[in-house]
């Protein structure tokens, strides 16, 4: 797992996200047991406490569970899991959709470029 | 109760005073971020805590007791400089804080000195600048006090080193304890940290969370102390 | 803690004064050799071989002093006041013991020095012999002091105690001369050093003043003679009331230096 953090947002709202990023792409597979809040700090180069505090945020929105002894558990709950993908991936589109319309770029624009991206992709794919 | 707690602290060097007037508290579970620039007085509060200088005026308690002999068995300390004796060789230097400290964990060195690939013969003196600036660190973490105080712990030191410096002060945390840790170095603490300390003159210029300044001022605490202390 | 702090300050000092009593043995024992033909000059190589063993036994001896010496200073400055200071006392132990581990320590050091000066002597004179002259000299030593003890109420033990005691306080006040020079000389931010030899000729001046006035004052007001002229005191008691006030005075001169030793450290510690 690669953590990386920016400069403009509070730690911990960054550490949600990213736990999330690693749920979804398996990381940490449903249904698994997390590391500690002090392994997990220490591998992300965080304050733990800070790390606490976003793991019991992932707790109250339902994406982990913790049961009193054995440690906290990724949900088995795949709609769960696929309704945060679904939002990470529409925050990604909209960061995007900002970006492209402050370069000036129209709708229509923007969706040709996009599939004219994907037509090369399969070319590309197809000749190899 | 909090294990470190300044009230109007003084201390004067002839006619500058190096600290003038601090007051703070530092609770038990927080990583606290001693911020500041070189001759802030960074320095000059940790020695106070530590009792290697008597305050000319004000009040300092560590756990509630006055810095003294008592408030040593509680205290791990980290000075800017290396103090261990460089005869000593590794083994020698685990007895050494085993006599003094009874909460020194033995064991726990042991396994951060045999990770190292650090010897129990080998002597201080045959070890690099780093690697003695290691040593030193791991003595000290390896104490289940109830505050560390840690001095320039990355300062003049390869960014592998302070990675390593940093993960075993985070690896080694304890909810009971406070550490606090004093550098100019912000970037490479930041997200180590609670609580952030500016200190400015001699004077603190602002006490709060590292989140809370990211969510005020949606900006990193290094780009804060940047403009705070702007040349 | 002091008995940790002591245990410690052997360990730093011994692994150095410890090869230094090996080198004086090896070197007594090679001159024993040496004076036993190898210079009757008949063979000019051994002869040059025998001086300089000997030579090296006297340099070994000189060796022993000088490093006890040295290490009393070196343990007090370079331990306490330089970068190891910052470990030392921030040790849960108290500024009177460290000061009276490095005292006790230093004064042990320079006792086994004389004695393994005065063996190794022996080593060097040893011949067939010499151990029975060396026992009889001692038993006649002993009944001659026995039949002084009986015909005089001279007691012998104690005033071997007193004299032991004296040594050891005046090696004790001799180390805190320099101690109490050093702990204030580096309460100063710099030059620390030079401040130290100023404080150590400083304090060194101010004694003698105040022991001069002392002398000058008591001759004043006559002393000495209102003491004796109504006190006729027997010549054993008289030694015993000698060593009992030379070590009055030392004890005085000595917790001179051990307040101004104290002091400065406790109060005015200013560690680079």
């Amino acid at each position: 797992m690669q953590w990386q953090f920016s400069n403009d947002a509070p730690i911990y709202t960054q550490l949600i996200q990213q736990v999330k990023v690693g749920i979804v792409t398996g990381a940490f597979p449903p249904g698994e047991r997390l590391p500690s809040v002090r392994d997990m700090a220490t591998e992300a180069g965080v304050n733990p406490n800070t790390m606490q505090r976003a793991l019991a945020e992932l707790e109250r929105d339902g994406l982990v569970y913790s049961q009193r002894t054995a440690g906290r558990f990724v949900t088995e709950d795949n709609t769960m899991i696929n309704t945060a993908k679904r939002s990470l991936a529409e925050r990604h589109v909209k960061t995007f959709l900002e970006a492209m319309l402050r370069l000036g770029f129209r709708k229509d624009e923007i969706i040709d470029l996009i599939s004219k991206e994907f037509g090369e992709e399969e070319a590309d794919h197809a000749s190899a | 109760m909090p294990v470190l707690e300044c009230k109007g602290l003084t201390k004067r060097f002839g006619r500058t005073a190096a600290l003038d007037e601090v007051s703070l508290t530092v609770e038990p579970g927080r990583i606290v971020g001693l911020l500041g620039p070189n001759g802030s007085g960074k320095t000059t509060l940790i020695k106070l805590a530590n009792g290697l200088l008597t305050p000319d005026g004000g009040y300092i308690a560590v756990c509630g007791t006055a810095p003294g002999r008592e408030s040593h068995s509680l205290v791990s300390y980290l000075p800017e400089r290396t103090a261990i004796p460089t005869w000593m060789t590794a083994r020698q230097l685990l007895d050494f804080y085993g006599d003094f400290y009874q909460d020194f964990r033995r064991e726990a060195a042991e396994e951060m000195l045999d990770h190292l690939g650090i010897q129990p013969r080998q002597a201080v003196k045959q070890m690099s600048k780093g690697t003695r600036e290691k040593v030193q660190l791991i003595m000290v973490m390896s104490r289940a006090a109830k505050l560390y105080l840690l001095d320039e712990p990355i300062g003049g030191v390869d960014p592998a080193t302070r990675d390593y410096i940093l993960s075993t002060i985070i690896g080694n945390y304890n909810p009971d304890a406070a550490v606090v840790i004093s550098t100019h170095l912000i970037a490479d603490v930041e997200k180590v940290l609670d609580e952030v300390i500016f200190i400015s003159q001699g004077r603190v210029a602002l006490q709060s969370t590292v989140d809370g300044i990211r969510e005020e001022k949606g900006m990193s605490v290094d780009a804060l102390f940047r403009e705070v202390f702007k040349c | 803690m002091l008995r940790k702090l002591l245990k410690h300050e052997f360990r730093a000092t011994g692994r150095i004064m410890l090869p230094m009593y090996l080198i004086l043995l090896v070197t007594a024992v090679g001159s024993n050799l040496a004076g036993r033909g190898m210079l009757d000059g008949r063979y000019h190589i051994l002869n040059i071989l025998g001086v300089l063993i000997i030579t090296a036994f006297g340099i070994a001896i000189c060796g022993a002093l000088l490093m006890s010496f040295v290490l009393m200073i070196q343990r007090f400055y370079k331990n306490l006041l330089q970068d190891e200071g910052y470990l030392m006392f921030t040790l849960p132990a108290s500024v009177h013991q460290h000061i009276w581990s490095k005292l006790i320590v230093s004064s042990v050091w320079f006792i086994v020095t004389v004695l393994a000066i005065i063996a190794a002597s022996l080593v060097v004179a040893y011949q067939g012999g010499f151990l029975r002259e060396l026992l009889d000299f001692l038993r006649y030593f002993l009944e001659g002091l026995r039949k002084l003890e009986v015909s005089e109420a001279f007691n012998g033990t104690i005033y071997l105690a007193e004299f032991a005691v004296l040594m050891f306080l005046s090696l004790v006040a001799f180390s805190l001369q320099f101690y109490a020079a050093l702990a204030a000389g580096h309460s100063q931010a710099n030059h620390k050093l030079l401040w130290s030899v100023v404080w150590f000729f400083g304090i060194q001046f101010a004694l003698q003043f105040a022991g001069s006035l002392l002398i000058i004052g008591s001759n004043e007001l006559d002393v000495f003679n209102r003491l004796f002229s109504h006190w006729d005191p027997s010549p054993t008691v008289a030694i015993h009331v000698g060593l009992l006030m030379a070590i009055g005075c030392v004890i005085i001169y000595g917790a001179i230096f051990y307040a101004i030793t104290t002091f400065f450290l406790k109060k005015h510690l200013n560690l680079e």
